[in-house]
């Protein structure tokens, strides 16, 4: 709350820019090979997040008998997520 | 063994393994507190009263206890206390006794100021000799003083009963089982006791009696008798209404010295020989009747709230009542029984705890509960706020009781401490001084507990000795630094800003910068309001100086608020970028802002937000993105959940305004609506037709009040008719989809507005312009179900009765 105060509409560090997608639909990587869809309702110094009505993507690599790698995708569907901040790679805007 | 050098084989007191003499646990200052009690008995001195001389006697000189105390060895006293088996057991005996007794005691208040049946047994031959010290009884080995505890297990209650200060470590049970153990006497002794419990109020007041000052005999011994045995107690002597009537033969532990202390209270009241007392209305009404014994069978009429069944002191009564009483007797004493045995089964972890193991655990709780609350006492709001933001945020908004934030302490207590307060005071009725004095200390042990916290110091480092390092503390509020990078100053902070805002004020990230910059304006004014200080008195200089301030303050992060809203860039016209406040509005977030603003802003400001609002009406993502696209039914879902939240969040912060707006701001609006926007395409919308359903409606409510000049009204025709005239050729494209899409409510709500205001010619044409659509709509409603049906017809009606009809016309 302090925070939001003295920061105002200026963008002085990069969170800055993730406050501006607050209530926004954004993109997240994380590590693991996942990549997550939602709503932003929350987010803190640590990249800890809360998303709404998200969807997570799962790429999983399964090697078949040819030794051929093939991607497959498996998709989730959530309301609501926390997301530990520690496993965020990238938050992106989606516009 | 005993105390007094007894002879501890005296059979009749000895004779039993478990039987304890009253004289086994002497208290040497008992008959001191017993002879104060008596204290207008002139005749006790120091010596009288002092039981320790016995100490000095040699064990083996017993021969002397005779001399010391009166001992008399063979005055046998019943000692049987089982009254309600015994006495059923010589029911038969009692009634001869009773008769007996009748007949026998005219005769009795004559012979001697003591009339009692008892006072043989307590006049030993011993005590005659010795100086009359008030507490001859107790010299008597086989003296039973605590009758009246047991005839309190017949729910009479004899307060006036004289104290037993010595007997207090002895409970009612153990006494039972020591006289358990001897066997009923049939010597007249015990008739004379079988009888005192027919008159079981009778013996005390005669032990009272003696020691009453010469004056006090005003008041016949037989009047007090004839009352008595009518079962009926001066008010004084029954029990106060929240103390159970009885303990009842049940083993409760406090019961026995409960009673005690009760009638250890009780006498000095009954001393001072005083008048009024008998001159009090219940013996005014019961005059003195001292030679006509009142048979018992004669139930006394019940008085006073606590006396609604006779006093059934023994089962011969019981036997005497009238069967609608018995009953009534039975079903009240099942009711007591069974409330004994609630409070037996409560009282069974009492005294699990002593005071202080109670005072340990309050004090562990509140120390919970302070760190709970976070700081309480901190003179700064903000702590408190950063506790439980969301609540104060909340609470605010919906409009709760303001926050004292100068007393968090306070709201506090009566959080937490005055509710704990009533309910103790609600269930310890006849304790609400002790109630008081928990919650006195309560909250004394609150201020304590947070005084120790402030004074704590605050440590934020650890050095422990021989170490090389230090450890940094922690906690969830101070969290230890890990980086400490300074910040730019504000001044060169706010460079780059400027940079971006010069840009563009429409592309979507300088939108939401905006849309940031307003939130944390609202927010911080949101802190503001909590913070407002008491609205200052006259002559108080500082606090008017500090209300100017605030002010001040409050008005700059209006400003700050306004400037972030975009309102009054200007409107540039056929410009493809939306206008940023509109922009702004586009965002879910802008539409939820919308009531926290205007909760924050003037009039002045909001009529120039709904002005922005009603010009840009054709751009608004709500009415732009809501277009009907022919082949589709509604809008997509993400435009009708913007729709659902603007209806939630916008209109009614604009239709609250309306209502109050003064009928020429209407009637520039509408001109707006006509002038600047494209009417087909606002019309065709939900929000525009509530927009424009608002506005039509308010001019209906201006001209029904009569507050609309001439010259007012008349412009506003003009501009009806304008509207009426652009609207009329798209009337059916108003409706949502077909006519089996769902809701429609809101058009049938516009058309009503319009033709409320219509002329007759006009209603005409609107009748005929959505003719097919009522009839289609009234046909379609009969399909479905009663109570869709009914809703569909309801909101057709809503127009028809607008214009004077009404669709039962229609058939």
């Amino acid at each position: 709350m302090a925070d939001t105060e003295d920061a105002g509409a200026s963008v002085s560090e990069p969170l800055d820019l993730v406050r501006l997608s607050l209530d926004e639909v954004v993109f997240v990587k994380l590590r693991g090979d996942r990549e997550l869809k939602g709503r932003l309702h929350a987010y803190d110094s640590h990249c800890n997040l809360v998303l709404g009505d998200v969807e997570e993507t799962i790429y999983v690599v399964e090697e078949d008998d040819n030794e051929e790698e093939t991607v497959r995708t498996i998709k989730k569907q959530e309301e609501m997520l926390f997301v530990r901040g520690d496993s965020v790679v990238l938050i992106s805007p989606q516009a | 063994m005993s105390f007094f050098g007894f002879n501890t084989n005296l059979p009749r007191d000895r004779d039993g393994p478990g039987a304890r003499g009253f004289f086994e646990n002497p208290d040497p200052f008992a008959e001191v507190a017993r002879a104060n009690a008596l204290e207008d008995d002139d005749a006790i001195d120091f010596e009288d009263t002092y039981d320790g001389l016995g100490d000095q006697l040699p064990d083996d000189q017993d021969e002397f206890n005779d001399d010391t105390f009166g001992g008399a060895p063979d005055k046998s006293v019943g000692r049987d206390f089982d009254f309600f088996g015994k006495t059923a057991q010589v029911s038969d005996a009692i009634g001869e006794e009773q008769v007996r007794f009748s007949l026998q005691n005219p005769n009795a208040p004559r012979v001697a100021p003591q009339p009692q049946p008892q006072v043989p047994v307590q006049q030993a031959p011993g005590v005659e000799t010795v100086k009359r010290s008030g507490y001859e009884k107790y010299s008597d080995p086989g003296y039973i003083p605590d009758l009246q505890a047991k005839s309190s297990v017949w729910g009479v209650s004899q307060k006036k009963a004289e104290p037993a200060p010595s007997r207090k470590m002895m409970s009612l049970e153990e006494v039972e089982a020591q006289m358990r153990q001897h066997p009923q006497h049939s010597s007249p002794a015990a008739q004379a006791f079988l009888r005192s419990m027919v008159e079981p109020a009778y013996p005390p007041q005669h032990q009272h009696l003696p020691t009453l000052p010469d004056g006090f005999p005003a008041v016949p011994p037989e009047f007090l008798q004839a009352q008595l045995k009518q079962g009926h107690l001066p008010p004084q002597m029954h029990p106060p209404p929240g103390m159970p009537e009885l303990y009842g033969p049940g083993p409760v532990p406090t019961g026995g010295p409960l009673h005690m202390m009760q009638t250890a209270n009780l006498p000095p009241q009954h001393m001072p020989p005083t008048g009024p007392r008998h001159a009090s209305p219940p013996q005014a009404q019961r005059p003195p009747q001292p030679q006509q014994p009142q048979p018992q069978q004669v139930p006394p009429p019940s008085r006073g709230s606590n006396n609604a069944m006779p006093v059934i002191t023994n089962p011969q009564q019981l036997m005497h009542l009238t069967e609608e009483q018995r009953n009534a007797y039975l079903v009240e004493d099942a009711k007591r029984a069974k409330r004994n045995h609630k409070i037996f089964l409560l009282s069974r972890g009492n005294g699990l705890m002593t005071p202080q193991d109670k005072n340990f655990i309050t004090r562990i709780q509140l120390q919970q509960l302070v760190a709970a609350a976070g700081n309480v006492a901190d003179s700064d709001p903000e702590a408190v706020l950063a506790e439980d933001f969301y609540y104060q945020v909340y609470s605010q908004i919906r409009g709760a009781p303001r926050q004292h934030p100068h007393q968090p302490l306070g709201h506090f207590a009566q959080t937490y401490l005055l509710q704990t307060g009533n309910r103790l005071g609600g269930h310890g009725r006849r304790n609400f001084q002790s109630a008081d004095n928990h919650m006195q200390r309560m909250q004394q042990q609150v201020q304590r507990a947070v005084e120790a916290a402030k004074a704590k110091p605050k440590n934020k480092q650890l050095i422990i000795e021989g170490s090389l390092g230090k450890i940094a503390f922690s906690n969830a509020k101070a969290p230890k630094p890990m980086l400490n990078i300074k910040r730019p100053d504000s001044s060169e902070g706010a460079k780059p800003k400027k940079l971006h805002s010069n840009l563009s004020l429409s592309d979507r990230k300088s939108i939401l910068t905006n849309l940031e910059g307003v939130y944390s304006a609202l927010m911080a004014m949101e802190d503001m309001e909590r913070t407002m200080p008491p609205p200052p008195e006259e002559g108080d200089a500082e606090a008017i100086q500090e209300h100017l301030e605030w002010r001040q303050k409050l008005h700059s992060l209006n400003q700050k608020l306004w400037h972030s809203l975009k309102v009054m860039e200007p409107i540039v016209p056929n410009s493809t970028t939306p206008h940023p406040f509109i922009a702004f509005l586009s965002y879910p977030k802008g539409k939820k802002a919308i009531p926290r603003i205007f909760r924050h802003i003037d009039q002045e400001q909001r009529v120039t937000i709904l002005t922005m609002i009603v010009v840009h009406l054709d751009s608004l993502d709500v009415v732009h993105q809501a277009q009907p696209v022919p082949g589709e039914a509604q809008p997509s879902l993400g435009v009708r959940e913007a729709i659902d939240l603007f209806s939630l969040a916008v209109m009614p912060c604009l239709l609250g305004y309306v209502n109050e707006a003064p009928f020429n701001i209407i009637i520039g609006l509408l001109g707006l609506v006509i002038n600047q926007t494209h009417v087909h395409t606002v019309a065709r919308t939900k929000v525009g037709l509530g927009i424009l359903t608002m506005l039509l409606s308010r001019a209906e409510i201006v001209k029904e009040a009569g507050q609309a000049s001439e010259h007012d009204w008349q412009q506003w025709v003009e501009k009806f008719n304008v509207l009426f005239d652009t609207l009329e050729p798209g009337l059916n494209d108003i409706f949502p989809g077909t006519i089996s899409s769902g809701d429609d409510m809101y058009v049938w709500q516009f058309l009503a507005a319009v033709g409320i205001g219509a002329s007759p010619e006009q209603q005409q044409r609107l009748v005929i312009a959505v003719k097919d659509r009522v009839m289609e709509t009234v046909g379609y409603s009969k399909t479905l179900p009663a109570d869709m049906g009914s809703q569909r017809l309801s909101n057709v009606n809503l127009f028809m009765r607008a214009i004077g009809l009404d669709v039962e016309l229609l058939g």
